[in-house]
């Protein structure tokens, strides 16, 4: 990622309504219509999921400019989901739905330039998640997707 | 040619390579470990290649993959459901991934940015055959020093080395991430491994640099590198082209690419 994709990233952030997890609520709204055989995958309350996605939010935008921290969070993110049974499929709608998040929230003022920064930052985070996931371990059946 | 951000318009190109090849080529790709486990992005690969394979090519709409690929239905709006533009990106990634660990023997395939109708680039047997063996690993640059400001400084330089590195097509730049992959991977291994670590006394810095050659284990170079942290960019980007310069004498590559003995 270079300079400008990192600049685009932190300025749409900065745009989102701080503390506000309606915004986030919309994220998962939105998956759960794009995707709904990832419901069942969320066993804790949605309000403690959504405070844990905007936790991710904000340390994925502190961490954009360490990368070895950035991959290294990111695989052990992609570790975790791959012991809640997250496929590699299953990480598109979560990005549509991350756009649309975007979108819904931010309007015009989320530019073209801010979505092709999110689109590339997507797919070199789901890429590390992967690179975590070939290296998990399967977790137990009690595992429940309660991060990230 | 005409795009559009949500893909409403693409362009055709011309094929250079005739469709068994194609084929062939796309089979090896759908066939390794990095797309065996992604199979809507399989099915997006094959779909645009069958496409741009017909006579006359088809045109590629963002609908068209939408509905093909991810089961969308006729009213789907890619305007509030970007799935294709998602996976045209991470499907991008992949292909790139593929081929710094799977070098191409004949041809590669390539989706251009903002486009879905894939390009086929003919590779010059000149660039395998009979050419020098320039594949090197680089691992990120280590920090001796506990402080994680200098581990970031190493980070930020890795990118700066690996960037210019790879800006010279003769070279086979490999990165940390992709050498998991080779680790399973038969066939011909990185010949040179590049190994540098920094050290730090205020606000001087010392970079330690070897570059190996694998097989053997014996040192091709070796070099220390000195600078400061007064301005973090600028001294990563003097490094990073004092090291190109230097590990492009030190494997002799003649302007034509070729290795002087």
């Amino acid at each position: 990622m270079d300079s400008n994709t990192i600049r685009h990233l932190q300025e749409s952030v900065a745009l989102l309504p701080v503390g506000d997890l309606a915004t986030v609520d919309e994220f998962y709204r939105r998956l759960f219509e794009l995707a709904p055989e990832t419901r069942p995958m969320f066993k804790i309350e949605m309000d403690q999921q959504a405070k844990k996605f905007s936790d991710m939010l904000a340390w994925v935008i502190a961490h954009l400019e360490r990368p070895h921290e950035l991959c290294q969070g990111l695989r052990e993110l992609g570790a975790r989901h791959s012991g809640y049974g997250v496929k590699v499929d299953q990480y598109a709608p979560v990005g549509s739905a991350l756009n649309w998040m975007f979108q819904h929230t931010l309007g015009d003022r989320f530019t073209p330039e801010m979505e092709e920064a999110w689109l590339e930052f997507y797919a070199f985070a789901t890429f590390e998640m992967e690179r975590g996931s070939r290296e998990a371990v399967p977790a137990g059946p009690s595992a429940t997707l309660n991060s990230g | 040619m005409a795009s559009g951000r949500n893909g409403a318009k693409v362009g055709i190109y011309p094929l250079s390579l005739n469709t068994a090849v194609v084929n062939h080529h796309l089979d090896q790709a759908l066939n390794s470990p990095l797309f065996r486990n992604a199979e809507r992005q399989s099915r997006f690969l094959r779909f645009v290649v069958d496409a741009a394979l017909q006579s006359p090519p088809a045109t590629i709409k963002e609908f068209d993959i939408a509905v093909a690929v991810y089961d969308r239905r006729t009213d789907y709006d890619p305007r509030t459901d970007p799935i294709v533009r998602v996976e045209a990106a991470r499907l991008r990634a992949r292909l790139r991934e593929y081929y710094e660990v799977t070098p191409p023997e004949n041809m590669r395939i390539d989706i251009p940015k903002g486009r879905y109708v894939p390009q086929f680039i003919p590779v010059e047997a000149k660039a395998v055959q009979g050419a020098p063996d320039l594949s090197i690993l680089v691992p990120p640059i280590r920090s001796l020093s506990p402080d994680p400001d200098d581990q970031n400084f190493c980070d930020g330089l890795t990118e700066e080395v690996v960037h210019k590195l790879a800006q010279d097509q003769r070279l086979r730049v490999i990165t940390q991430s992709a050498a998991a992959w080779l680790e399973h991977r038969e066939g011909p291994k990185p010949r040179y491994l590049l190994e540098a670590s920094l050290r730090r006394a205020g606000a001087e810095i010392r970079l330690t640099l070897h570059l190996m050659e694998l097989t053997g284990g014996s040192t091709q170079f070796s070099n220390i590198y000195q600078g400061t942290t007064s301005d973090i960019f600028a001294t990563q980007e003097r490094l990073a082209d004092e090291i190109r310069g230097d590990l492009s004498t030190a494997l002799r590559i003649g302007a034509g690419g070729e290795r002087i003995h």
